[in-house]
């Protein structure tokens, strides 16, 4: 009777328990894998985007008719926001070093912590929204409301963007397939997430502190 | 040896880095920074007396410039922009002056050159 030779496949996450610990040197130019370089490419092309939305919200900031902005900003529920928004940064770059660090149990919990602080900005956000609609500012009041939804609608939906990011890298990492030889993923995640912080540290300057 | 949050993170483990990641210390020390300086904002809202404003240009260029400082701290330590390689940090200033430079053109336009026209 021939012999009868099983080989076992290794699925991703046994070949990338066996994968060395530290990074291969990248094949590029520029020394920098193509992944980090390219979201720090979108980045620079994203400055442009909310660029332009904070530019068109400077220039329509006086409206014509409905609510001025300072008669309905709540600048301490928004400052609590920002707050939470700042504090998320710190949870994700501890995540960054704890996955760099080889510690998977710390890096879901910095994860879970980022996401959980984004969910709150956003509730905080649906919130804010909810409260200026029945105050009479709608998104077609007038030029101002169209500017201010527009520029921290946008925002929202990339923090919201950013927690399906976060939730897909703890789901990775729960299943093992997020190994240390692979923090750069939770890395290029986490440079979202920061651009995502820098942006509102400008909207809440522009948009709620400058006087009118 | 395994390393701890104690440690600085080597190169040889990171992407593009020129210098070793921070201890998670200096992380806590920035967003600790980074709050008193959103603490500082708010109080130029919630106090206006706190410092004596000479009207609302002061108020704006310090906030303008406390906004400066939040900005590229988070660019900077966060980001990791201090430690990686300088052509990260020169593609993330290239679209930020380019947005800036926009931002200048449209509101020039609209400030300067047709000074009420949009109204």
């Amino acid at each position: 009777m021939a012999d009868t030779t099983v080989y076992a496949h290794e699925s991703v996450a046994e070949a990338d328990a066996h994968a060395p610990s530290a990074h291969i040197e990248h094949d590029t130019n520029t020394g920098i894998s193509n992944t980090k370089l390219a979201m720090w490419l979108f980045l620079a092309s994203e400055c442009l985007l909310f660029g332009g939305l904070i530019t068109t919200y400077i220039l329509y900031r006086t409206p014509l008719e409905g609510p001025t902005p300072h008669e309905i900003f709540d600048i301490p529920f928004t400052s609590t926001s920002s707050f939470v928004l700042l504090m998320s940064s710190l949870t994700m770059v501890l995540a960054v070093s704890a996955i760099e660090r080889g510690d998977h149990q710390r890096l879901r919990v910095w994860i879970g912590a980022t996401a959980a602080l984004g969910a709150t900005f956003i509730a905080g956000q649906v919130y804010e929204f909810t409260v200026f609609y029945r105050e009479g500012l709608g998104f077609t009041t007038s030029r101002f409301s169209s500017a201010f939804y527009t520029l921290t609608g946008f925002h929202g939906v990339h923090v919201s963007i950013g927690i399906l990011m976060l939730m897909s890298m703890l789901f990775l990492s729960l299943r093992g397939k997020l190994p240390e030889h692979r923090s750069e993923t939770v890395e290029v995640v986490g440079l979202y997430w920061h651009f995502v912080d820098v942006v509102w540290i400008v909207i809440f300057a522009v948009v709620y502190l400058v006087p009118a | 040896m395994a390393l701890t949050s104690h440690d600085e993170i080597p190169t040889e483990l990171l992407d593009g880095a020129v210098k070793e990641y921070s201890r998670d210390r200096v992380y806590v020390l920035t967003a600790i920074f980074l709050a008193a300086i959103t603490v500082v904002e708010v109080m130029t809202y919630a106090a206006p007396d706190f410092i004596a404003w000479k009207g609302d240009n002061l108020k704006i260029v310090v906030l303008m410039i406390l906004m400066a400082v939040k900005f590229f701290t988070v660019a900077y330590i966060f980001m990791h922009l201090r430690f990686d390689k300088k052509i990260l940090t020169w593609v993330f200033y290239a679209g930020l002056t380019l947005a800036v430079l926009v931002y200048i053109a449209v509101l020039s336009m609209f400030r300067i050159w047709f000074p009420g026209r949009h109204t």
